[in-house]
């Protein structure tokens, strides 16, 4: 409703010679892209300031970045199991101290619980709430898939990490997560130990391997 | 928070600290307070980790705790802290102008750590200094306590907020967390020690001769095993003080700049007198009388009453304001205007940006606009005496990165803009803003930049690390010029230009970053105190 909407010709609402156009002007043209990326810049930057203080701050800097990885306090990601164990890794590892904070002044589930993670924790479910008649059911099915897992051997270990464990099982079900992380570090090491076919006891080296001359490579074998 | 400041936060802390104190350092800062459970179970971390990464953090003050109503614990982050990082090597320069090396490692070694017992700092130094000394003299603990009361005492360390001692009859369960309190008093009070002893080197041949590898060796030395007697009382770096320092040696430089080194003299000790009576975020020092700056001129400086008086009226008219006459006894009493001398700084570090950026004539328009404050089109092209299509176009350019704005001034109610005053101005804390977001953007640019080099050439970089070693190991053992020259050559010539040039780029980023980050401290000073004013 307010003015013409320009019959043929656009109008401007405001006078253009106060913005530096003057009448007619061709304008410039219209941007239909966004900039580039790495626009050409007419002038280039000052150089750096040197001096002995800013050299001394550069040493500092990519020391501290150094030392910052050997503290204890740089927490690094489990690495993923790599195709080839490489030989140089085991001499290569770096150690580092332990660091223990000081508990007071945390508050207090920042502390880590304390409890045996030898025998896996028979409980996945999250379940805490319900009644203990049904952990304890399904604490006897999982003890025996653990069994049939792990040998007889540890069964005694077992028994008596279950019962603390299903005692465990009324407070709250934050254990979940350490449990987990437990168990799967215990598979991970049954998984080494199976990756082949081969019973390690069954194969026994008689005296001869291995220490026959190998005077006669020269020789093909058969 | 700024998507600029998380994303440097993110490359600082994955730097110093990991990936996993990363992922939960960086989503704390993005959605604020929050309590244990909820930051697992949004990271998708163990709860184990996320533990170990928040007892880092606080560790660090990074991130601070805060009991909420039953009893949940929720931690929030402090981002500008993080940020703070990339000034650590400013940090302890500093204090090893002023205090030496003893100071430098103590600073260092409270930076690295976090917090510390005095005891722990004491003994850490005299370690490392005892290392580097010659065989046979150590480093005694008298002297690095010595350095540490003198930090102490001019506030470059402070005490952190303590654990209260409660009574043992309290009743009822602890509480979930402790609230820390520190006493104003107490902040840099120095416990009573009495730590003798001296620093131990660390023998190569007792590692040796325990045949085993360091991580089967006890993680507690005998030592430990005595109550350390400072026990609960942690210390760490003041950092305002820092920025106090910091801001101090800005405004000296500046005013040195300007006139000539006397005068600067004098503006130091005026700050030097002040640097303790007078708090980080006062708009002015306390009013100094010229009989007190005379007598504590430092003693090499033989300069006469009427010289000094005549140099602080100078100090005093000059337009920049930086110092002030607030009244007449004692010789006239003269003050120090903080907030003036950081806006000064802070139009000057926009003023140099304009200039390198857009040319000069840009910056006489910029500086011509700053002084008149408002300024129509036309009037612009008449003071600047640019002709007027240039000067349209510059003040378009600087208009479009935000460094000039726009006024509307309507003549008419209705806003026509046939009839509205278009006025540029500049706004200097907005365009301060602008620029600190380029900063951070900047540094983080140049960080990912210093990442990518090493990585691409992380190879040379190993083998020739390796090279190193061997070589010195031979070394050690003696071996002839000919077998180290064999392995020398074992980097062959184009692969050691190509390690000079990724050394070269390596030192150039940081050197960047480092002086990227003093034009961060002159803008952040500044939005600071202007803030705190309005």
């Amino acid at each position: 409703m307010a003015g013409n909407k320009g019959r043929g010709r656009a109008a401007y609402t405001f006078n253009i010679e106060a913005v530096g156009f003057s009448k007619g002007e061709k304008l410039p043209d219209v941007v239909l892209k966004p900039p580039p990326l790495f626009p050409d810049t007419d002038y280039k930057p000052v150089p750096l300031k040197t001096g002995e203080g800013e050299e001394y701050m550069l040493a500092l800097k990519q020391e501290l970045r150094e030392t910052m990885k050997r503290m204890p306090y740089f927490i690094e990601t489990p690495e993923e199991r790599q195709d080839i164990e490489r030989y140089s890794k085991r001499y290569m590892k770096v150690y580092k101290e332990e660091w223990i904070p000081d508990w007071r002044r945390l508050p207090r589930e920042m502390m880590p619980r304390n409890k045996c993670k030898k025998g896996p924790k028979p409980k996945k479910a999250k379940d805490a709430g319900k009644g203990t008649s049904l952990t304890n059911t399904a604490d006897v099915l999982k003890k025996i898939e653990e069994l049939e897992k792990r040998g007889d051997g540890e069964k005694s270990d077992e028994e008596n990490e279950e019962k603390e464990g299903s005692k465990e099982k009324s407070k709250e079900g934050e254990d979940d997560d350490d449990d987990d992380a437990a168990e799967q570090e215990e598979y991970d090491e049954e998984d080494q130990e199976e990756e082949n076919d081969y019973i390690n006891s069954y194969f026994e080296d008689g005296d001869d391997f291995g220490a026959d001359s190998d005077d006669n490579m020269d020789e093909a074998t058969y | 928070m700024t998507q600029a400041e998380i994303k440097l936060c993110s490359l600082l802390l994955q730097e110093h600290f990991g990936e996993i104190v990363e992922k939960i350092g960086v989503h704390l800062i993005r959605t604020g307070s929050q309590p244990l459970r909820v930051i697992a179970h949004d990271t998708g971390t163990s709860l184990d980790q996320v533990k170990k990464a928040l007892c880092v953090l606080v560790q660090h003050n990074l991130v601070s705790y805060q009991v909420h109503k039953r009893g949940v614990v929720e931690y929030e982050a402090q981002c500008s802290r993080v940020l703070r990082m990339l000034r650590y090597p400013r940090y302890i320069y500093t204090t090893k102008t002023l205090y030496s090396d003893t100071g430098e490692l103590i600073v260092e070694e409270l930076l690295l750590n976090g917090k510390l017992t005095m005891s722990a700092v004491v003994k850490k130094v005299a370690d490392r200094l005892t290392e580097t000394m010659e065989d046979g003299k150590t480093m005694d603990y008298a002297e690095v306590s010595n350095t540490f009361v003198r930090l102490a005492d001019t506030h470059f360390v402070q005490r952190c907020p303590s654990v209260p001692t409660t009574e043992n009859s309290d009743p009822g369960p602890p509480p979930p967390a402790p609230a820390l309190v520190i006493n104003e008093k107490d902040m840099y009070l120095v416990p009573k020690l009495s730590l003798i002893g001296k620093g131990k080197r660390r023998r190569s041949s007792d590692e040796d001769a325990a045949g085993e590898p360091k991580a089967k060796r006890p993680k507690h030395t005998t030592d430990n095993k005595e109550p350390i007697p400072d026990d609960g009382i942690y210390w760490q770096a003041n950092l305002d003080r820092f920025h106090q320092h910091f801001r101090d040696q800005a405004i000296v430089s500046a005013v040195a700049n300007r006139m000539d080194q006397t005068s600067s003299e004098i503006v130091r000790t005026m700050l030097r007198m002040s640097e303790i009576t007078t708090s980080s975020s006062a708009p002015f020092t306390q009013p100094l009388s010229s009989n007190e700056i005379f007598r504590s001129l430092p003693v090499g400086y033989n300069i006469s009453k009427q010289v000094l008086d005549q140099y602080l009226t100078l100090l005093a008219d000059d337009p920049l304001e930086f110092v002030g006459k607030s009244g007449d006894s004692g010789g006239g009493m003269y003050v120090i205007n903080l907030h003036k001398a950081l806006a000064s700084l802070a139009t000057a570090t926009l003023e140099s940006v304009v200039q390198e950026r857009f040319g000069s004539r840009c910056a006489r328009i910029f500086r011509l606009v700053l002084q008149k404050k408002h300024l129509e089109q036309k009037q612009v092209e008449d003071f600047a005496m640019i002709p007027a299509k240039e000067a349209k176009d510059m003040l378009y350019k600087m208009l479009s990165e935000n460094f000039i704005s726009l006024q509307e001034i309507p003549k008419t109610p209705d806003h026509a803009p046939s009839r509205t005053f278009y006025l540029y101005t500049v706004n200097i804390l907005a365009a301060a803003r602008m620029l600190l977001h380029r900063c951070y953007k900047s540094i983080a640019n140049l960080i990912e930049r210093r990442q990518f080099e090493t990585k691409e050439n992380k190879r040379l970089l190993e083998k020739s690390q390796r090279v190193e070693a061997i070589i010195a190991s031979m070394q050690a053992t003696g071996a002839e010029e000919a077998q180290l020259q064999e392995i020398e050559e074992m980097i062959t010539a184009p692969e050691r230009q190509q390690l000079e040039t990724l050394k070269r780029n390596v030192n150039k980023l940081d050197a960047s970053e480092i002086q990227v980050d003093e034009t961060i401290f002159l803008l952040e000073s500044y939005i600071e105190c202007t803030m705190k004013r309005l």
